[in-house]
């Protein structure tokens, strides 16, 4: 019987998800065009996750916004800040390493 | 068309109603619901923002996003709510018994006012009280969670440290208690369908004497009869089901009883001769016994509803 991953996968996202939208920020973005982009790399971001986790970054300084209101639809920009870079650095450094011990535990298993 | 986007940014505003940016979250969610029924479906319709609106989400997990990690008591704190009303619940039972006792008001400025109560406002006023002191404990405890400093809460070892209460007992245990429940029942039924008491001034059997007048003797024995009735029937349910909430019932039903029991007129009930100077003090001496029998269940009472209130919270 296939284990239900359901939650598993929720708890390991919400690291993932951190570090893709600090990647994805070097060029500013909104919202909705960030859940088409991560689409096209082929992950899925539930939109309702999306939003609060750029509020989150943002109120502590990672992202910050601006709204557009040039076009038809007003729309949120985000962008990285150095701080958020300085974060996204210390995050892909910890993942990493995390993605070396599991290789690493993966070949001496694999070895035995 | 936009009634049903307008209708739904209002079940979230509701939702998140009290942060202060609730409005640009509502702003951003529509341009995104907007922009994104257009794109994928053509020109805005009903149906489309209604699809769109349905993959968002249901309103209350929307909003409930946007409030995490804002916990109004941190999980840290949370089983102190139980513990520490527990402790407070105590001490204000015991005040209501020596109001009552005592026929007294009891003031600690500004905190608590006792007024004088008989046995049947004590009893209703205990629930009030409990909900009180469950609030004042809580809103402590938000304080302290809303403070973001590390408070270490003390809890005294001395104390009922409920994570230690027991799972209620085994069926061997209930049959155990069951039976001489059962059997002191059946006799105290016996006793009274043939004298019309259960409280004898003799142990002579063949020729007993009653102890108190036929009156109160009915009255006394008809309550103590339903005391012993109430317990039988809870060891009994027991034997099916090991919900707290029946030892919570047999409790309730027990207290209404003792109340009910301390109602009773206490003037010369005895058929023997009292001395009339002893009379008081066996009044006195009863109230009291019942009273402690009354904290008691009460206690008991109070252990079984935390007990249900972490498991429900724990949940």
């Amino acid at each position: 019987m296939e284990p239900e991953i359901g939650n598993f996968e929720t708890e390991m996202n919400r690291g993932f998800l951190q570090i893709l939208v600090l990647a994805l920020l070097e060029k500013e973005m909104y919202g909705y065009s960030m859940v088409r982009t991560i689409s096209d790399l082929g992950y899925v971001v539930e939109e309702n996750t999306l939003y609060p986790l750029l509020r989150r970054l943002e109120k502590n300084g990672w992202v910050r916004s601006r709204w557009d209101v040039t076009e038809d639809r007003p729309r949120k920009f985000y962008g990285i800040t150095d701080a958020g870079r300085a974060l996204r650095t210390q995050l892909l450094a910890i993942w990493k390493k995390q993605d070396e011990i599991l290789k690493h535990l993966m070949e001496e298993q694999t070895h035995v | 068309m936009f009634e049903k986007l307008e209708a739904y940014l209002e079940e979230i505003s509701h939702f998140l109603s009290g942060r202060e940016e609730r409005e640009e979250i509502l702003s951003e969610i529509r341009s995104h619901i907007l922009e994104k029924a257009e794109r994928e479906s053509g020109p805005l319709t009903a149906s489309s923002l209604e699809k769109v609106i349905a993959a968002y989400g249901p309103a209350r997990r929307v909003a409930e996003k946007y409030l995490e990690g804002r916990e109004i008591i941190a999980p840290a704190y949370r089983r102190y709510l139980f513990r520490y009303t527990a402790l407070l619940f105590a001490a204000h039972t015991l005040l209501t018994v020596f109001g009552v006792l005592f026929k007294e008001d009891f003031i600690f400025f500004p905190f608590l006012f006792m007024p004088r109560l008989g046995v049947i406002e004590a009893l209703m006023y205990l629930p009030t009280a409990f909900l009180t002191d469950l609030g004042i404990v809580a809103l402590v405890l938000i304080f302290i969670t809303q403070s973001k400093k590390d408070v270490k809460l003390p809890w005294p070892k001395f104390s009922v440290d409920l994570d230690e209460v027991k799972a209620p007992k085994k069926t061997f245990w209930n049959i155990l208690g069951l039976i001489p429940m059962l059997a002191v029942t059946d006799f105290a039924l016996y006793l009274y369908v043939k004298h019309h008491t259960i409280f004898f001034a003799n142990l002579d059997f063949a020729n007993p004497r009653p102890l108190f007048t036929p009156d109160a003797g009915v009255r006394y024995s008809v309550v103590v009869i339903a005391m012993l009735a109430a317990g039988t029937v809870a060891l009994l349910v027991k034997l099916f089901t090991k919900s707290r909430w029946v030892d919570v019932g047999s409790s309730v039903v027990s207290l209404a009883l003792i109340g009910l029991l301390l109602r009773q007129p206490f003037d010369h009930p005895f058929v023997v001769s009292v001395p009339e100077r002893f009379l008081p003090k066996i009044k006195f001496g009863l109230k009291f016994a019942l009273l402690f029998i009354a904290l008691m269940v009460t206690i008991d009472l109070i252990k079984n509803l935390i007990v249900i209130g972490r498991k429900k919270l724990a949940r």
